[in-house]
């Protein structure tokens, strides 16, 4: 038996999966998808790289740290 | 700066592609959303075949999208540069056609979901793809990701 306060993360998830699956696919993109400026990432209308690793080693160089697009180590 | 993606742009994208018989599946977190899971993000990220008809395809499709492509970057999605981003149209796109830890666009596809005609990546595979890339980002939501691919298998078994 649980008792409030006793609830794992997964727990927690488990049922925020339960609630999302009861809504609608375009209800649920209402919630999913927001837009809010990224430096650098946002400032260009086209880019292309020729490998998806120049793709990284760019992000890592230019982006700022706190965008989370740097390696994890 | 595009506004943000909407259920009827991700129609747009499903219906342009189909016209123009473009090769893509959802991937990434807005894939991982199609599927169900319960998270923020901010664009759409589709993985194409990489071949020169599928990247004319898609470039065409595009186009007809509203994306302001010169025929230099069309050229490019042609040749199937491995990562574009796009944002230069009603909504930003990211185009991968070599995702990190995944083999080819052949087996994503047989693994695919279907959801309300949206091609979408298995749930393995955009967990294999956000191991594989490693980021910081990818790092903080793998563990929900998984409890979200298990929760997933059980209730689709």
């Amino acid at each position: 038996m649980t008792t409030p306060g006793d609830e794992t993360p997964v727990d927690e998830w488990r049922a925020e999966f339960e609630a999302a699956a009861r809504r609608p696919l375009r209800t649920r993109f209402r919630y999913a998808f927001v837009h809010t400026y990224k430096p650098v990432l946002d400032d260009a209308p086209y880019r292309s790289f020729d490998t998806t690793a120049a793709y990284r080693e760019w992000c890592a160089r230019h982006l700022p740290a706190w965008l989370g697009y740097g390696p994890a180590v | 700066m595009a506004r943000r993606f909407e259920y009827a742009q991700a129609e747009e994208i499903r219906d342009a592609f189909a016209r123009h018989g473009v090769r893509y599946l959802f991937i990434g977190k807005s894939g991982a959303i199609l599927l169900g899971y319960p998270d923020t993000t901010q664009d759409a990220d589709l993985f194409l075949e990489k071949s020169p008809a599928n990247g004319a395809a898609a470039a065409r499709a595009l186009r007809d999208l509203g994306f302001a492509l010169t025929d230099d970057q069309a050229g490019e999605i042609e040749r199937g540069k491995d990562f574009v981003q796009l944002k230069n149209g009603p909504f930003d796109l990211d185009l991968v056609f070599a995702p990190d830890g995944i083999e080819g666009f052949e087996q994503a596809w047989r693994r695919r979901v279907d959801v309300e005609g949206f091609p979408v990546c298995h749930p393995d595979d955009i967990i294999r793809s956000k191991e594989a890339a490693d980021r910081v980002k990818d790092r903080e939501v793998l563990p929900r990701l998984r409890a979200f691919r298990d929760y997933w298998l059980a209730r689709n078994r």
